[in-house]
């Protein structure tokens, strides 16, 4: 058969080879050109690395393993290895609401909070432009005093109105040594303009608010660079860095200027989850639960499928019907179905209360809460776990029942010594796989209960059918407070649970040995 | 083998005929409801009251929802994830069963390790990553489900490998060796020997990855948030979704849509599908 094929071998498959790789590195060169244009460098270099990679796996002789797997590896790497990384690395820092950005932007940004208008609040009209050495230059005019000055960014000097042009309404439209702006600079150099200063030879200078307005301000805190300290001028006080991502004041640690910025934490995330009270009885709540729901999940679904199984082993009436019909919660779509279960535990319109006659909160009693997850799992997993079983009960060869009856064993208690634990041998790799999975099975809690009942008074985050899973993502991305460092850390306590579960499976299993 | 014949069935009927009856209940409830052009799930009584098929018409009709383009947009998604991860896992599995290269087992332990990863998790990450793309090229970027497609894909080589692997090592050494006695190269191997060989496993691969990719919501929920490009999954929960308005009517009769073409193609492949799935039990 294989001479048949070979014609394969020649100038079809290497034709077939470049164009894909030229198709390839067609794309690839388009999307450096894009990168190169915006000036994106990281992404401009990546796409290089790409390129680099992927034709010379192709191209080169030899390095046949590399061409089977360069570009699977290519998204591994980009799409799966890098996101991780910086997610182990994020849970290494101070990384939340208040403290996101770098350490240069929160100065500025103090600096720029910090910035005091006086007493009276005065503003000037502005007329903005460039003398004729093109730089900028101002004529500032205060309402209230009826001062006018001219301002560059070394000083200010008095004018007189002989100076200036107004129109009818006293608005400024020529002055005398000054090109004003158009509209179009000025929407260009927006950033320019508006961190521009006018000195206005006290301490304080205006400072343009807007294309015709300046404000008159006073710089309350100024950054120390040498001794990496920021003072407050009027009353001198000293902030400094306080190790955690804040500058703080020097004689009341607890008074924070914001923002803050993210900061090395080296294990402060780790260790506010074991030991920080806030943090720790909520983390435990949801751990324990994680756990029972796992298992609960696992149990309840094994036995009922596995149940299933046993009695539609042998052909009985009706079992195709059964077997067709069990089989379709696996097969609906399982976000749809976990939607569909949310309606029917509705309160008021729900249809588990009106088939029962009842007007039970569902979803505001913890238990109850629990107990609806519990039961909405079960229906989506049993039939799994009856496809799963009634392959089990095949691969058990029919001679040990045999065996057993001649034994004198009943069929109950050869099933129970004999069966049942040699069942459970042959898909303990596949219950492991199906903890694992529940264990963060993310879409049945945010669907279903959105991991609530939450104690809301409390401003609890974590509620009473939040899972590890569910409980990082509202860490992370919750509407309020967003902490990605603490997030990322609880996802690396998940990844080291989980983990170690399937290396030690998959030692058991041995499949690691004969690899 | 000598069973007493429809001794004791009972027990069987009743587990079966109450598991029916629990399967039946949603599915029949939002039959139900996907008729009932008062829009609740099923308003104080359990039986038909109302038959119309105003739901169905208005997801086909109402311009705010475009429920065609998320059917398209899932279709499209799924499929292209679906085909691009077999052929990558399928490669990745030739090359750890039937290569021998350095690295080999460490990448194949490294693989499981980083695939029992919570990946959502580093769902801050990848979003930041795709802003940085959407400006370099919007059509890849954040809000396109061809990024969305690439982050999929980027999971591909992790689950499938594995899954793939187990069933390539159970093919019999000879055949490639005889082969490749016989003057076929690695790559014809690989092509005209494996693929045909694991193509029902590969189908099997292929529809589970649909369904997941189906299936998957929060990603697609981030990443798409224009209306018109919005996959099944999130289109559909934005109907009751909400905290206190909730359009069970229409997101009941999209719901039966979407859900056909699956149920008849899992229906169909049932058999693959469970011997895929109990290999690996049986295997041991």
């Amino acid at each position: 058969m294989f001479y048949a094929l070979v014609g394969l071998r020649g100038p079809l498959a290497l034709v077939l080879k470049y164009a894909l790789l030229g198709a390839a590195d067609a794309l690839l060169i388009l999307l450096l050109s894009a990168a190169i244009n915006k000036s994106s460098f990281i992404i401009a270099g990546v796409v290089i690395a790409t390129l680099i990679f992927l034709n010379y796996s192709f191209i080169t002789k030899g390095a046949i393993p590399l061409k089977f797997l360069s570009v699977g590896l290519i998204f591994f790497t980009i799409f799966v290895v890098t996101p991780t990384g910086y997610t182990i690395l994020m849970s290494t820092y101070n990384f939340k609401t208040g403290n996101e950005i770098a350490r240069e932007s929160a100065i500025v940004e103090i600096l720029n909070n910090g910035l005091l208008p006086d007493d009276a609040g005065t503003t000037y009209d502005l007329f903005l432009g460039k003398s004729s050495d093109d730089q900028f230059a101002a004529i500032l005019f205060d309402p209230v005093r009826s001062q006018l000055l001219y301002a560059t960014e070394r000083g200010t000097r008095p004018i007189s109105e002989g100076d200036i042009t107004r129109d009818s309404t006293g608005f400024i439209i020529e002055a005398k040594g000054i090109v004003k702006l158009t509209d179009e600079e000025f929407s260009g150099l927006d950033e320019v303009i508006t961190n521009l200063r006018f000195p206005l030879g006290d301490g304080s200078f205006a400072n343009p608010q807007g294309t015709d307005v300046a404000a008159r301000l006073t710089q309350s805190i100024e950054y120390n660079k040498n001794k990496d300290q920021l003072i407050n001028v009027q009353s001198g006080e000293i902030f400094i860095d306080n190790g955690e991502g804040n500058f703080v004041s020097k004689d009341d640690p607890s008074f924070k200027l914001d923002p803050g910025w993210r900061a090395f934490s080296g294990m402060d995330n780790f260790k506010s989850l074991f030991f920080d009270k806030n943090l720790r009885d909520p983390f435990i709540k949801v751990f324990i639960w994680t756990i029972a729901f796992a298992f609960l999940s696992v149990g309840t679904t094994f036995a009922v499928g596995m149940a299933l199984a046993i009695a539609l082993q042998d052909p009985i009436k009706f079992r195709r019907f059964y077997r067709g019909f069990l089989i379709l919660p696996y097969a609906i779509p399982s976000f749809m179905s976990i939607l569909i279960w949310r309606g029917l535990f509705n309160q008021e319109y729900g249809a588990i209360n009106t088939l029962f006659g009842l007007d039970v909160a569902w979803f505001e009693s913890p238990w109850l809460a629990r107990f609806a997850v519990i039961l909405v799992n079960l229906w989506l997993g049993f039939p799994y776990m009856y496809l799963i079983g009634s392959g089990a009960l095949q691969a058990i060869p029919s001679e040990i029942e045999e065996a057993a009856a001649i034994d004198g064993a009943s069929e109950k208690q050869a099933f129970i010594t004999i069966k049942l634990p040699l069942l459970l041998q042959i898909l303990s790799p596949l219950l492991i796989a199906s903890f694992a999975f529940n264990f963060n099975n993310f879409n049945i809690i945010y669907l279903l209960t959105g991991g609530g009942p939450t104690n809301a008074i409390d401003g609890e985050v974590a509620g009473a059918t939040d899972i590890l899973i569910s409980y990082a993502y509202k860490t992370a991305f919750g509407t309020n407070f967003q902490n990605l460092g603490l997030s990322s850390a609880i996802s690396m306590v998940m990844f080291v649970i989980v983990g170690s579960m399937s290396l030690y499976t998959l030692k058991k299993s041995k499949v690691l040995n004969n690899l | 083998m000598s069973k007493k014949v429809g001794s004791n069935n009972a027990w069987k009927h009743i587990l079966a005929i109450s598991l029916v009856l629990f399967t039946a209940f949603p599915i029949y409830v939002v039959i139900v409801t996907s008729f009932d052009p008062t829009g609740g799930i099923s308003s104080n009584s359990l039986l038909p009251v109302k038959f119309s098929f105003d739901n169905y018409i208005l997801l086909f009709t109402d311009s705010r929802v475009p429920y065609l383009s998320w059917m398209k947009n899932s279709l499209i998604i799924a499929s292209a994830t679906a085909v691009t991860s077999v052929l990558i896992g399928a490669a990745a599995a030739f090359a750890f069963s039937r290569l021998r290269f350095r690295g080999r087992r460490i990448g194949l332990k490294s693989l499981l390790l980083i695939q029992v990863f919570p990946s959502f998790l580093s769902l801050s990450a990848i979003y930041v990553m795709m802003e940085q793309v959407f400006l370099v090229t919007p059509s890849l970027g954040l809000g396109s489900i061809w990024g969305l497609y690439l982050i999929y894909i980027g999971g591909a080589l992790g689950v499938n490998a594995w899954l793939l692997k187990g069933f390539l090592d159970t093919i019999p050494l000879e055949l490639d060796e005889s082969a490749r006695l016989d003057g076929a190269s690695v790559p014809q191997v690989y092509w005209l020997i494996f693929l045909p060989l694991a193509a029902p496993v590969l189908a099997v691969t292929a529809v589970l990855s649909f369904i997941g990719t189906f299936n998957e919501f929060i990603l697609a929920s981030l990443f798409l948030q224009d209306v018109e490009k919005r996959t099944v999954a999130v289109g559909l929960q934005q109907f009751v979704g909400g905290q206190y308005e909730q359009t069970w009517g229409p997101f009941a009769a999209g719901s039966i849509i979407a859900s056909v073409p699956l149920v008849i193609l899992f229906l169909s492949l049932q058999r693959f599908i469970i011997g895929g799935l109990t290999a690996g039990a049986t295997k041991g």
